[in-house]
């Protein structure tokens, strides 16, 4: 099908944006790389009146450091990501994640603010902000406000963003001391879309115990989301096989996993304790 | 968890003779050499891809003795090309390339006659080799006085008119000079037509057997039923192999349907009948990722059937692969107690007899 008449606007600049979304709340939807929003309208699942085109403006697409954070605009491309060497230096698991989604031509247009407020069942880059405990800087009619990536994602393709808002930074603690993190993924054979995605981020102590970890779900179930109870179970262990065993148990804690053609929510259950285990294996792995 | 699967298959290809066949089962072809030298192939079969615009160049090419850049095929066009029957049944090249083959014995048959007549001689005393007609050692000797015309190099155009051929005292003439010849009409044997142009409808007496083994090696993850290939081995026998990447890839495009079929492709209704696979969202293709190496060879066993000996190969590839490929994983699970499996295979039904869910 083809799309609903809609009006498009291409502002210069990140305030013109917040403007035209206000000019029209209901009916006005940020365009960014498109590759969620488009097929959407195409099928008229979404019927925005106005789309205001944020990707081309340049200054919202940075990867910068400042301090011990890592800052990056919300139009930057999954290919900006992928192919930064000094993220696959400080942060191996945002170039990792960003490398897994769709394909070359999603990611030369795809981004990771886009993702985040778009906040598909299956969407990877929500599994890894949540895994990193990253800031989301969001700006609005009524101005600036931060927040966490885990009070983020409320609900299937819900966030916390209200009308008018765009979010337009995600901002990341550089991992520091003994860390290795992983992304593991299994692909739906048709869609390419996460099955499951497991996002891990561990911190060790100096005796190579668990410090610290954060393990992040998509695809299992309507959102993103933090197993807390296998970060929990894992924290001050030496991270030998049985801790971990014990501890990916938990990752479907709390959750009513999604079942569909490819994979019943008891698989898909099985396929999270795997990945799990595998993504937390290779992230030890991979500390220095 | 490792399984071996294999498969031999027989099959019947290069369909067929009428009688068989609901609506005739021959192929045509007409066969022309142009003033110009250059040479036309029209054809009944109907490539979609499987390659016959180059191997049916090559045919006419090797027959002709001519620059395969010199010759066109068309097919398709039903406003220029005779009635045929078309590609399907792996029947193009075996029975539309038998049917070119043929035309083109009966052009190089007049071409004889005519190269007979210009170079005056006896017709044992004139042989056909790399595209031209030329006396034998002996004849040749007592003809030869040392004219030559302007040589256009093959696959160039002439840079001006070109004189009248002269053939008093020559020894051997290009299919070429044949062809200009029969057009121009001045030297033909007696009762000869002008042109130098034959159709064939080539009615095959039989199909032919093409047959082959495919083995697949798989690897089982235990944990998530994952599929993995290890290796995939193909020996095939089409016959006589015209071009052996056309059928290679024919081959190859054979493993990757069956890869589809065995493990990814299936189309699902629910119970209101409404098609739930309805998007290639939903709908899984083979993909090049999903893709192993293949380790290809050949046996060439002519078929008695065509004078090319070609049998087909369009199908073998789907018909070898898809049971070598189930086969390895049944056998993979055979401590299970498998003995059979569903298509697609999928991970989870992998996973459920593994782990007796």
């Amino acid at each position: 099908m083809i799309p609903v008449q809609f009006d498009y606007k291409t502002p210069a600049t990140l305030d013109e944006a917040v403007a035209l979304l206000a000019s029209d709340l209901d009916g006005a939807k940020v365009l960014a790389g498109g590759h969620s929003l488009i097929p959407a309208m195409k099928l008229r699942l979404a019927q925005p009146q106005l789309l205001v085109d944020i990707a081309r403006i340049k200054s919202l697409a940075y990867i910068r450091e400042e301090g011990d954070q890592i800052l990056i605009g919300a139009t930057t491309t999954h290919y900006q990501l992928e192919s930064s060497d000094r993220l696959k230096q400080i942060c191996p698991l945002l170039p990792e994640c960003a490398k897994s989604i769709g394909d070359v031509q999603v990611r030369n247009k795809g981004t990771i603010g886009g993702s985040i407020a778009h906040s598909d069942p299956a969407g990877d880059w929500p599994a890894a902000v949540l895994a990193l405990n990253a800031d989301l800087v969001l700006v609005g009619p009524n101005g600036e406000r931060t927040v966490k990536a885990e009070s983020f994602f409320v609900d299937l393709l819900t966030t916390d963003l209200q009308p008018g808002e765009i979010l337009r930074e995600v901002r990341i603690r550089k991992p520091s001391g003994r860390f290795g993190q992983a992304y593991q993924k299994v692909p739906h054979p048709a869609s390419g879309f996460a099955v499951v995605g497991i996002a891990v981020n561990l911190e060790l102590n100096d005796d190579g115990s668990c410090k610290s970890a954060g393990i992040a779900v998509t695809g299992v179930g309507v959102k993103a989301y933090r197993a807390t109870g296998v970060e929990a179970a894992l924290a001050g262990t030496s991270l030998d096989d049985n801790a971990i065993a014990a501890a990916v148990a938990h990752v479907c804690d709390g959750i009513d996993p999604n079942s569909d053609l490819y994979a019943s929510g008891d698989y898909r259950c099985h396929l999270a304790q795997v990945h799990t285990r595998r993504g937390i294996q290779t992230a030890k792995a991979r500390v220095q | 968890m490792i399984g071996i699967g294999l498969s031999t298959y027989v099959e019947i290809c290069a369909l067929g003779p009428s009688q068989a066949m609901p609506a005739g089962g021959w192929e045509s072809a007409t066969v022309r050499i142009e003033p110009t030298g250059k040479v036309t192939v029209l054809t009944g079969a109907s490539p979609h891809g499987q390659g016959q615009e180059t191997s049916f160049a090559q045919i006419a090419a090797d027959e002709l003795g001519v620059n395969i850049n010199d010759v066109t095929v068309i097919h398709g066009d039903t406003g220029v090309v005779q009635y045929g029957i078309g590609t399907f049944g792996s029947r193009a090249t075996a029975v539309g390339g038998t049917a070119v083959y043929i035309a083109i014995q009966k052009l190089k048959e007049k071409a004889h006659k005519i190269a007979t007549h210009m170079l005056q001689a006896d017709a044992s005393h004139v042989a056909f080799e790399g595209g031209k007609y030329s006396l034998e050692k002996a004849a040749a000797a007592a003809a030869a006085t040392g004219t030559s015309d302007p040589v256009v190099p093959v696959g160039e155009a002439p840079a001006g008119a070109l004189p009248e051929p002269q053939t008093e005292g020559k020894t051997s003439l290009t299919i070429q000079d044949i062809a200009l010849a029969a057009h121009l009409a001045k030297e033909l044997p007696p009762d000869t037509e002008p042109g130098l142009s034959a159709t064939y409808f080539f009615e095959p007496k039989n199909f032919t057997f093409p047959f082959g083994t495919h083995i697949a090696v798989v690897e089982v993850d235990r944990d998530t039923g994952d599929i993995e290939f290890l290796r995939y081995i193909a020996v095939d026998d089409c016959g006589r192999v015209i071009n052996p990447m056309l059928v290679d890839g024919q081959v190859h495009g054979g493993i990757v349907q069956s890869i589809g079929q065995a493990m990814f492709e299936e189309v699902v209704y629910d119970e209101q009948g409404q098609l739930v696979t309805g998007t290639l969202m939903d709908y899984a293709l083979p993909r090049a990722s999903h893709i192993p190496e293949f380790e290809l060879d050949r046996t060439e066993t002519p078929s008695p059937v065509n004078p090319l000996g070609v049998k087909g190969v369009g199908e073998a590839g789907t018909i070898g692969a898809t049971p070598a490929i189930v086969n390895a994983i049944v056998d993979a699970l055979a401590p299970f107690g498998v003995k059979h499996l569903d298509m697609p295979v999928k991970p989870e039904n992998i996973w459920r007899i593994i782990n007796g869910h």
